[in-house]
């Protein structure tokens, strides 16, 4: 059987295989992908697994109402109970976030993350819209996951411009494949089915590190079904349309 | 130095944004977890001096805020960038009375080598490193809510973003409310009253003061009016959007109490 997936797809099935049951994982705003991925996990093989967002909702039931937002009321109406943005950050700060989905705009080889500036610091080529929790939570939950969908030299870059934070982040996740963090380096780990090592170094702005490469696993047509049901309207796919 | 309370996309206080505009306000200084539309408006109408937040964007679909880009990259105004935990750090410092917070994470990275509200110290008790950022004491917090009574008891649904919080550590509060409720409606649901009367100024009756931002249990978004506000350019033609909301601004006026 032949079987046909987009690359947002993808990376939601992939980002939702690296969530474990029982943790307790939180996204913020623009990040319908992590919020799709981590329905996924909690249908598929993660059924404890703790979602929090900025709204406050524990466990909203469906994410199918979160249109244009991904931290909006509808995660509350939805939720098991109320547990609101301060008191995830308090809980990052305790040790006891086990999984954070943030982003930025541009990312170097040692795990340095920008979502402040390009050009100068105090007058600015580009204003970005700054890192939202990245400063406190990339540091302090235990494992950062990024995800970007856009994989070209100017985001994955030599240095960044400017370091907004860095810390604990674990994987990187894009269109072309997926790094992990460790001794201190982004470490190629896998490239998708649909690209090559060519065009992933083409794509990088830093000469990439490698072990043992692989090609990431596609999507299950399990996974697949189940991503048909939780996420009818395809909002996984929003950040590829805008 | 203006709080403005909930988040993003969601039930933004935009009347009063808008009044703000109308009666031409300026070198505000502005302080939120994260902004949008209510941040790119005043950037959009040059009211604003400064502002705090650890974010300040539209979500995916609507893109970025243009009018605030183009403000910080010419030069002409300043982000106090922040965390949005820092944001609310430096609030619970304002709410306690205190000059500074300690906060975990922002060693890692530069936000605190640019920038002179974070500072690292030395522990007393520990004599380790420890990263302060100053208090924010707003001098007026406003917020949206769905219901109040005249005396200012307010009741959030749904998500209440930081409202409660900058309720606290404004030294004064204004409420604009959807509807003005009774007050032994307000008793009757007293345990989920989030911000006592005693601690407001003023209560403004806004039906619909949070278009084109969502309020939960009252409306949606209004997807065409926002999308018609990014697409805007000129001063005159972002005047002109304003207006528009005039007649619906002002249509709670016969219920204006305290002000």
């Amino acid at each position: 059987m032949v079987k046909s997936y987009k690359i947002s797809d993808l990376m939601t099935c992939t980002i939702a295989d690296l969530l474990m049951d029982g943790e307790t994982v939180f996204h913020g705003v623009s990040s319908h992908l992590p919020m799709v991925a981590m329905q996924l996990a909690k249908h598929m093989h993660a059924p404890n697994l703790v979602h929090l967002n900025i709204p406050g909702g524990v466990n909203p039931t469906t994410i199918k109402n979160a249109s244009y937002s991904s931290a909006g009321a509808d995660l509350v109406g939805a939720a098991e109970a109320y547990f609101p943005l301060e008191e995830i950050f308090d809980l990052s700060m305790r040790g006891k976030l086990d999984t954070a989905f943030l982003s930025g705009v541009q990312f170097d080889i040692n795990g340095n993350v920008n979502a402040s500036v390009i050009g100068d610091y105090h007058k600015p080529k580009v204003r970005l819209p700054g890192g939202a929790g990245s400063a406190v939570l990339i540091p302090t939950a235990k494992k950062v996951i990024i995800w970007r969908t856009k994989h070209d030299p100017r985001t994955f870059v030599n240095e960044v411009d400017f370091v907004t934070t860095r810390g604990n982040i674990w994987k990187i996740i894009t269109p072309l494949c997926v790094f992990v963090y460790k001794n201190g380096k982004l470490h190629l780990e896998s490239i998708h089915p649909h690209t090559t090592l060519e065009e992933v170094e083409k794509q990088t702005g830093f000469p990439l590190l490698y072990d043992e490469l692989t090609y990431t696993n596609e999507p299950s047509i399990q996974q697949l079904q189940k991503l048909k049901e939780i996420d009818p309207k395809d909002y996984r796919s929003l950040e590829f349309l805008s | 130095m203006l709080a403005i309370g909930e988040n993003v996309l969601h039930r933004a206080p935009m009347a009063f944004i808008r009044e703000l505009a109308r009666r031409k306000k300026s070198k505000l200084s502005l302080v939120k977890t994260a902004g949008a539309h209510d941040i790119d408006l005043l950037y959009a109408v040059g009211a604003v001096k400064t502002v705090t937040a650890g974010f300040v964007s539209y979500e995916t679909v609507y893109g970025l805020p243009k009018h605030y880009r183009k403000a910080v990259e010419s030069g002409e105004v300043k982000t106090n960038e922040h965390a949005c935990y820092t944001v609310i750090s430096a609030l619970r410092g304002a709410q306690a009375n205190v000059p500074f917070m300690p906060v975990q994470g922002m060693q890692y990275g530069d936000l605190i080598k640019y920038n002179d509200y974070f500072v690292v110290v030395e522990d007393p008790f520990t004599k380790e490193p420890v990263t302060l950022v100053q208090s924010i004491f707003p001098d007026v917090a406003i917020i949206h809510v769905q219901e109040c009574d005249e005396q200012g008891n307010a009741i959030i649904y749904g998500p209440k973003f930081e409202d409660v919080l900058m309720s606290r550590a404004a030294k004064r509060i204004i409420i604009t409310t959807e509807q003005i409720v009774p007050r032994y409606k307000t008793k009757q649901n007293n345990e989920r009253i989030d911000i006592p009367g005693f601690l407001v100024e003023a209560v403004v009756h806004v039906p619909k003061g949070a278009l084109p931002t969502s309020c939960y249990k009252k409306y949606e978004l209004d997807d065409k009016a926002l999308r018609t506000f990014i697409g805007l350019k000129e001063k005159a033609e972002i005047n002109q959007f304003i207006s528009s909301y005039d007649l619906q601004d002002y249509s709670g006026q016969g219920r204006k109490r305290s002000w």
